[in-house]
């Protein structure tokens, strides 16, 4: 759990205004990093490359629910949008290799680029603290390449949206560690800086800040509490994987079931999953490209064998999911699997909302264990 | 500047050197891997065998001789069916081995009872031959085996071999048997209580279907196994072998990475449940 005061008084605060942000986005240019960052394309907030600060879309706000996405242009704040820094560094589709008909192997060659993402929320930082551990453990070279050359530029979250629970999984609303430098608009063209790193303090001293009044400190504090109470789910992390473990025949997945797709939109807005398969993608000239593509666990073909099937239901594979999420993981990497974000939520098509299946089945066991 | 990415799921070319047919939907494969497999594999152990152009699939090993590696293949799906249209100079990939195999140190002076069922016969081939190499190690061998019908058992030209290997008990069942069959009729765990087993000395090594091995695993606890006595190899999609995928997952073991051997009481708790 993230306290206002340990994320304050860890590190300096400084004060600055918007145009501040804009230095720091060109600071980051000039060092040669590629920036990416929040871009409108096609009414979506999406994570694109940016070529100018302007491209990022402050003004404009959204709405988030369950299965419900829209951008608005209303003065307000936009959250996270389908895209999750995974993207860039565990991309959708992947080249392996080469392979020709006798079995000799190309290897690809990739350009890597210092990458800084600029405005990302602390839900998907402490999403890229977790694909450090799975990464860390795994050992994908192609993650580790983009990893090695990052800055994070962390926007903390003022208003988290409908369907964002960071606070009840300790990762936000406000950025406490593993960042470069966090922000914080914090309204009237005010913006708070905090240096996260050696780098981060490095690049925030080419700015020409101020440090934050006492004022300033105790208004932040306030916005963070206030947040905080906001990005919560009715569960709490206490017992958690235990409590789920004893409900692995809980009643609540085959209700689910009934209005899943299994379509793994939610394992593909994931900012975590990392389930790949490979094809391979044959060429005229015999060879064969083998191709990691994104895989997810709600797929009909995901547990399926050749003559064969481990979970054909619904039900099993949306219970694999959440079991994944919030109890595995832990004993895989150490982490929970979910950082929190509600992408899972926002992009469901049936509106299936991941905190009240969590909630219900730590419910139905609680029920259980008091009879 | 660009950099060169590698990964580990790479296969070695491999060469098909012999072919032998088993059953009407299996073959044994023999492969001469170019180079030589990274490291000896342990009976129970996998590889992964890659089709150019058309993909991988996760193969048991069921031997090694001379360095030639023996896995027997039943044609189930896309890869193994264009598998068995191959001939012998064909080459394949060979990646592995893979994962934890059969816990061959813990037998030592044990009793081991194998108890497999139609093409589960095929990873425990390799602790058969380890015994029968090294047969003063092991106490008394029991292999219970059991088919749909009798053409679908594996390995019926050794079936002697086995039988000749001292202080052996070799028991066989079919569900439908046809005119020839001598030996028991019914299901594989209907063998256990025909066998001369000494529970306190045994260790229970199992492979077969799911539903068989629930069965079985029942049946050993009836007559007296510990879950510590009892190991069963499990087939999941093991993608990529080496637990990167994600795809073989039971409870929140890898079964490529921390199976596919597992000793029973390691995961009882997802035995159980169905679909886990």
């Amino acid at each position: 759990m993230i306290f206002a005061d340990q994320v304050l008084f860890r590190g300096s605060v400084y004060s600055g205004v918007e145009d501040d942000l804009k230095s720091l986005f060109n600071v980051a240019v000039s060092r040669g990093y590629r920036v990416i960052g929040p871009k409108l394309v096609n009414s979506v907030i999406r994570l694109e490359q940016l070529n100018d600060f302007n491209e990022i879309p402050y003004g404009y706000g959204d709405k988030q629910a369950p299965g419900y996405y829209r951008v608005v242009n209303n003065g307000g704040r936009f959250r996270h949008g389908p895209d999750s820094p995974k993207r860039f560094l565990y991309p959708p589709e992947l080249l392996l290799f080469i392979i020709r008909p006798d079995l000799s192997v190309e290897y690809p060659r990739f350009e890597f680029y210092k990458t800084a993402f600029f405005g990302i929320k602390p839900c998907d930082l402490a999403a890229i603290n977790v694909m450090d551990g799975v990464q860390g453990e795994l050992g994908d070279e192609y993650y580790r390449k983009v990893r090695e050359n990052l800055l994070l530029i962390v926007e903390n979250c003022v208003e988290p949206g409908d369907t964002c629970f960071c606070a009840t999984m300790g990762t936000g609303p406000f950025a406490f560690k593993g960042f470069d430098v966090a922000y914080t608009r914090v309204g009237s063209g005010v913006v708070i800086f905090q240096p996260g790193s050696d780098l981060g303090v490095d690049i925030l001293s080419e700015l020409s800040l101020r440090p934050a009044e006492d004022e300033q400190v105790d208004f932040l504090r306030n916005l963070m509490l206030d947040a905080s109470k906001k990005a919560r789910a009715e569960f709490t992390l206490e017992n958690l994987p235990e409590t789920l473990e004893m409900g692995l025949d809980s009643e609540v997945y085959r209700k689910i079931a009934e209005r899943c797709f299994g379509c793994a939109n939610c394992n593909m807005v994931c900012p975590t999953c990392f389930c790949f398969d490979v094809i391979d993608e044959p060429e005229l000239d015999g060879s064969a490209k083998r191709i990691r593509i994104w895989d997810g666990c709600h797929s009909y073909s995901y547990a399926q064998v050749a003559g064969g099937h481990f979970r054909k239901s619904l039900y099993a594979r949306y219970r694999h999911w959440v079991l994944h999420k919030f109890v595995y993981w832990i004993r895989q990497f150490g982490t929970f699997g979910c950082v929190g974000c509600g992408r899972c939520i926002t992009w469901c098509p049936a509106g299936i909302d991941l905190r009240q299946v969590v909630r219900d089945v730590v419910k139905e066991v609680e029920t259980r264990c008091r009879r | 500047m660009q950099e060169v990415v590698r990964t580990p799921m790479v296969p070695v070319r491999a060469e098909i050197v012999k072919i032998v047919p088993e059953t009407p939907d299996t073959k044994t494969f023999y492969f001469r891997v170019q180079g030589g497999l990274v490291e000896a594999p342990k009976p129970g152990q996998f590889t992964e065998v890659y089709v150019p152009g058309v993909g991988e699939a996760p193969v048991s090993i069921c031997g090694l001789e001379d360095g030639i590696l023996v896995q027997t293949v039943r044609s189930v799906g896309a890869l193994t069916d264009y598998l068995f249209k191959m001939r012998e100079g064909d080459l394949v990939g060979i990646r592995g081995p893979y994962g934890k195999g059969w816990p061959i140190e813990k037998l030592a002076g044990k009793d081991v009872l194998i108890v497999a069922g139609g093409i589960g016969l095929a990873p425990l081939r390799g602790v058969i031959l380890e015994v029968e190499r090294n047969r003063g190690k092991y106490g008394k061998l029991t292999i219970l085996y059991g088919a749909r019908t009798p053409s679908l058992l594996l390995y019926r030209y050794e079936f002697d071999r086995y039988r000749e290997i001292p202080n052996t008990e070799f028991l066989l069942t079919v569900d439908h048997p046809d005119e020839t069959w001598r030996y028991h009729v019914g299901v594989v765990t209907e063998l256990i209580p025909m066998a001369r087993i000494d529970v306190e000395r045994t260790i229970a090594l199992v492979c077969g279907p799911e539903i068989m091995m629930r069965f079985t695993v029942k049946a050993l606890e009836q007559i007296g196994f510990k879950e510590n006595q009892i190991y069963f190899s499990l087939e999941r999609r093991m993608k990529c072998g080496i637990g990167l995928c994600g795809h073989c997952q039971v409870g929140p073991y890898f079964v490529c990475r921390h199976g596919p051997v597992f000793p029973y009481w390691l995961i009882k708790k997802y035995f159980w449940v169905d679909e886990i």
